[in-house]
């Protein structure tokens, strides 16, 4: 009996032992999260480099237009037009798009976003339809969208078609690969949404600090090599190279995709080799990446880091990968921070 | 229906298993096939079954090659009792019974016919009791006995059994033989693999002696079970022995005790 | 001595009534399975409206009255998702429970022959070659062909004189489905991230992609392969007996293996190729089943075939509601509630039994 009671007390301190550490862990992720969402912004771990601070979602465009016009009419990816006549419940399908979507004022709008999008931070409190590439049809349906929007990638196509089928308007976009498609993206997107003007200036706006940025970049005296490593823990570890979305910022940013160089196309994986055929001046990786293999110290363990010129100096650049990626209206800031921390000799 | 085998060969590789055996089983007989471990008794009785084709020779069934039926043709004409059945499902002791009835199946048979072989089966091999017993879960004996009933409610004018009698008990291995010698009264032919030189003795109207894939002997059980047959095959000395009223033959395997051992003080 | 044998009669009785009702049990199970996903979902449907969008589409248009949308999701979206479901679970489930019977061996699932290594080779293939020759018809048609055509080399390559031994059936498959899971490691090697997700999705399989167009190959096929499946019990309970066994009972024991290795492949083929891996359901349906109504293969398939239709609707309905509006993945609910429950159902058996004797 006494032995019995013992048990069952120990149990119990075990039950609140164990919801204490749930609660503790719950605190200290939710605590994460939010760190994370108030900082997307580059973070350079070299000492001499800049810091850039998150910039804050632009809102003028708003100004340009009071309400949507509709119906709009807008040209999608296989240049099909097709009519939008309500915006007021969006479901945006990837993360890229929802930053355009924000910036241009109709975050309120929106109703639902895949789990790739977490700017601004706002938009991580809307209901979550899954991956952009795993959608389910009758999920989406039951937001009563008005209008949904996504890139090329979104899908299963069957789940797109069944999503069309119910009568709901689905626009989706070409995925945008260069500098230049920025503003194209910008003003598709507003296109689509009836703001049109509030289109034109963002895109004018980011047009504007992507110029400003390249200007810059152009009085840099250095041109590093940069290498762009995706890492996903100790699993998956891979040099990226043309196509990969950084190439382009990288270039523009006035230094050498040291990937791309070495003859990488898409991605290869990261061996020695690979990295000393490289020959990286500085390493360039998304934060969640340099986190998954245990920050910079991490980093200098993988086989062939160290023995790299950026591994010597510890040049290790680290950004947000939807600030980094995304290609949106925080494309010309992401591009000055990039200039800034790969040319130190710009004084940023 | 006659079953014959005309000088078959069967290789394992090089190693001869079956080397130029002929072989004759006539409605109304039990061919007993006796010999030692190896001598090729159970190749011989999966060469005539069909389920291994000679390299050389022909087995012939009821005047036509064998390699000609159609598996389900053959099964109305032989039934074979293999030397062990392992079952990795648990069926009844009836539904495998009853699986002996299946090459009669969409054969306008009436089925209380089926039931009614199925019946006499079951009590034929003494499993009638164990008929809603799972089969993996019964004895080596057991299970050798429901097999037997399998082939008996086949009912056909073949029967091939490879050692029907290996595990089971004295009262059993008679009642066993006492029914097969019952089917060759019945005008079936039926030949048996059997170890029991006295059971072969005792039931079976003729003896064919296998000694290294080859026939060494052939014909009635006093002809073939004498002394020097059996000391040759067996290549052990036996003595075989007449006695009781009616006579019978016995055969005695010699033996030799090692020399007791010297009991020292431990 | 005379209780026990009452009680083992008693035993007997009952599980003899309950065998006898185990096809119409399963078939209202899978009547309600049915039920449950035409009604239950993230878009909020009265069943009249579901009732009214069913007749009319049967041919009786306005009996019963319904928006544009409901219309949407009851008949472009919850009927042929369901409609998948059933094809895919009576199609893995089928398979399994004859490929158990094949090999004699009830651990046996349609993963021994290749075919679901096949098929994942080939969409595998698509998805990181990133090419779409048949448009969205690509991945289905390189699975359903790469299931296929690596079950024919399986068959092939452990084909000698005629004859096929099912030891060497199994060796020659585990080698195939190795040296396959490698080429797939190598493939995902190169792959983009968004190619690995795409993998990965596919992989633990769902069948949200169920269009009209494309359930009704589905059901095609797979119809195609289960319906001739369920006539092969008979010569499968033969092939219980042993191998020569079977032979000597009048099964043409090499041609039943051909037989029934090609349809299985088929049905699996259909439903992997159409919704991804499922894993479980081949394996676990027919070895419940087998738990429950015994070792009878004439029983087995069509049960199976109803029960594992079943389990997939049902298991789609928890994958598309629990986590809506996202949804899980089909594969993860079928381990996750499929799991648990075999396992009791071993402890179960194993109590009852005192073992597997």
């Amino acid at each position: 009996m006494d032995r019995w009671r013992g048990a069952r007390r120990a149990l119990v301190l075990l039950l609140a032992a164990c919801a204490a550490a749930g609660a503790f862990a719950a605190a200290a992720c939710g605590g994460d999260d939010d760190d994370e969402a108030a900082t997307p912004a580059a973070t350079a771990t070299q000492a001499s480099s800049a810091t850039a601070t998150p910039p804050a979602t632009p809102t003028p465009a708003v100004a340009a237009e009071a309400r949507p016009v509709l119906p709009a009419k807008v040209k999608d990816k296989d240049g099909q037009e097709i009519t939008v006549s309500d915006v007021s419940r969006i479901v945006v399908l990837n993360g890229d798009l929802t930053e355009v979507v924000y910036a241009l004022g109709l975050g309120e709008n929106v109703v639902g976003v895949d789990t790739s999008a977490t700017y601004p931070p706002e938009a991580q409190q809307k209901p979550k339809i899954g991956y952009q590439r795993s959608l389910n049809a009758e999920g989406i349906l039951s937001l009563q969208p008005t209008v949904i929007i996504g890139s090329e990638l979104a899908g299963p196509p069957a789940v797109i078609e069944q999503v069309k089928s119910a009568g709901v308007p689905v626009v989706l976009f070409k995925t945008v690969s260069s500098l230049d498609d920025v503003t194209r993206k910008i003003n598709d997107v507003a296109t689509a949404l009836g703001v049109p003007n509030r289109g034109k200036l963002l895109a004018a706006q980011t047009k504007q600090e992507i110029d400003e940025a390249v200007a810059l970049a152009a009085k840099a005296t250095s041109k590093p090599r940069v290498a762009f490593l995706y890492l996903r823990g100790s699993t998956t570890q891979v040099i990226m190279g043309k196509g990969s979305g950084a190439d382009v910022l990288i270039t523009a940013a006035g230094a050498i995709d040291a990937g791309a160089e070495a003859g990488v196309t898409g991605s290869k994986p990261l061996t020695p080799e690979a990295l000393v055929a490289a020959a990286p001046d500085v390493i360039l990786v998304l934060t969640a990446g340099l986190q998954s293999v245990g920050g910079v110290d991490g980093l200098l363990q993988i086989p062939g880091v160290a023995q790299t010129p950026a591994g010597q100096q510890k040049r290790v650049v680290d950004f947000d990968d939807q600030y980094l990626l995304g290609l949106g209206p925080r494309a010309g800031k992401a591009l000055m921070d990039l200039v800034k921390a790969l040319h130190p000799e710009l004084g940023g | 229906m006659r079953l014959e085998a005309r000088g078959i060969w069967f290789r394992a590789g090089r190693v001869p298993l079956v080397a130029g055996a002929d072989v004759r089983v006539e409605p109304g007989e039990f061919v007993a096939v006796v010999g030692a471990n190896g001598a090729g008794k159970s190749t011989l009785v999966r060469l005539l079954a069909g389920d291994l084709r000679p390299g050389e020779g022909e087995v012939l069934l009821g005047g036509r090659p064998l390699a000609e039926y159609r598996a389900a043709e053959l099964a109305l004409l032989r039934s074979v009792l293999p030397q062990q059945s392992r079952i990795e499902f648990s069926f009844t002791v009836r539904q495998v019974v009853e699986m002996g009835r299946s090459p009669h199946r969409g054969r306008g048979q009436d089925p209380a016919a089926d039931a009614r072989a199925v019946e006499a089966a079951m009590r034929a091999a003494d499993v009638a009791e164990l008929a809603e017993r799972a089969y993996p879960g019964l004895s080596g004996g057991e299970q050798s006995r429901v097999c037997l009933a399998r082939v008996l409610a086949q009912e056909t004018p073949v029967v091939l059994l490879d050692e029907p009698t290996a595990a089971l008990d004295i009262r059993h291995q008679h009642q066993v033989l006492g029914v097969v010698r019952g089917l060759a009264m019945q005008g079936r032919a039926v030949l048996a693999v059997l170890h029991d030189l006295n059971l072969a003795a005792a039931y079976a109207t003729r003896v064919v002696a296998m000694h290294r894939g080859a026939v060494a002997a052939d014909g009635p059980p006093a002809e073939v079970l004498r002394a020097e047959v059996l000391s040759r095959i067996y290549e052990h000395p036996v003595e075989v022995v007449r006695t009781g009223t009616p006579e019978r033959l016995v055969v005695l395997p010699r033996h030799e005790l090692p020399p007791a051992l010297p009991t020292g003080t431990g | 001595m005379a209780t026990r044998a009452e009680t083992i009669a008693r035993g007997a009785g009952a599980a003899w009534r309950w065998r006898l009702a185990a096809l119409p049990t399963l078939a209202m199970l899978l009547g309600a399975a049915v039920l449950l996903n035409l009604v239950i979902g993230a878009v909020r449907v009265p069943p009249t409206a579901v009732l009214g969008v069913l007749l009319d589409h049967l041919g009786l248009p306005g009996v019963l009255e319904y928006t544009q949308q409901q219309e949407a999701v009851v008949w472009n979206i919850r009927v042929p998702r369901t409609l998948l479901a059933l094809v895919v679970g009576a199609g893995l489930a089928t398979a399994g429970c004859a490929l158990q019977g094949i090999f004699r061996n009830p651990l046996a699932d349609p993963g021994i022959i290749g075919v679901s290594s096949g098929a994942a080779l080939g969409a595998v293939g698509i998805i990181i070659l990133g090419i779409a020759p048949l448009g969205a018809w690509s991945t289905p048609a390189a699975a359903f062909g790469g299931g296929l055509a690596l079950t024919l080399m399986v068959y092939v390559l452990s084909r000698r004189d005629g004859r096929t031994e099912v030891v060497t059936l199994v060796l020659t498959g585990v080698a195939l489905n190795a040296i396959a899971g490698g080429i797939i490691g190598f493939a995902l090697f190169f792959a983009t991230d968004a190619q690995l997700r795409n993998v990965v999705f596919w992989q633990l399989g769902s069948v949200g992609g169920a269009t009209w167009p494309n359930v009704r190959p589905a059901i095609v096929l797979a119809s195609c392969a289960v319906l001739p499946l369920l006539r092969y019990g008979h010569r499968l309970n033969l092939l219980a007996l042993g191998e020569r066994e079977a032979y000597h009972l009048g099964v043409d024991t090499e041609r039943l293996r051909l037989e029934v290795i090609a349809l299985a492949a088929l049905a699996t083929a259909a439903a992997v190729s159409f919704a991804g891996i499922i894993s479980f359901v081949g394996l676990v349906v027919p070895h419940m089943l087998r738990l429950m109504l015994g070792p009878d293969h004439r029983r087995l398939l069509p049960a199976s075939a109803l029960l594992g239709a079943a389990a997939i609707a049902l298991a789609d309905l928890a994958a598309r509601t629990v986590v809506a509006p996202a949804e899980m993945p089909l594969g993860v609910v079928t381990a996750l509630a499929g799991g648990p429950y075999f396992l009791w159902l071993i402890h179960r058996t194993r109590r009852a039994q005192g073992g597997w004797g």
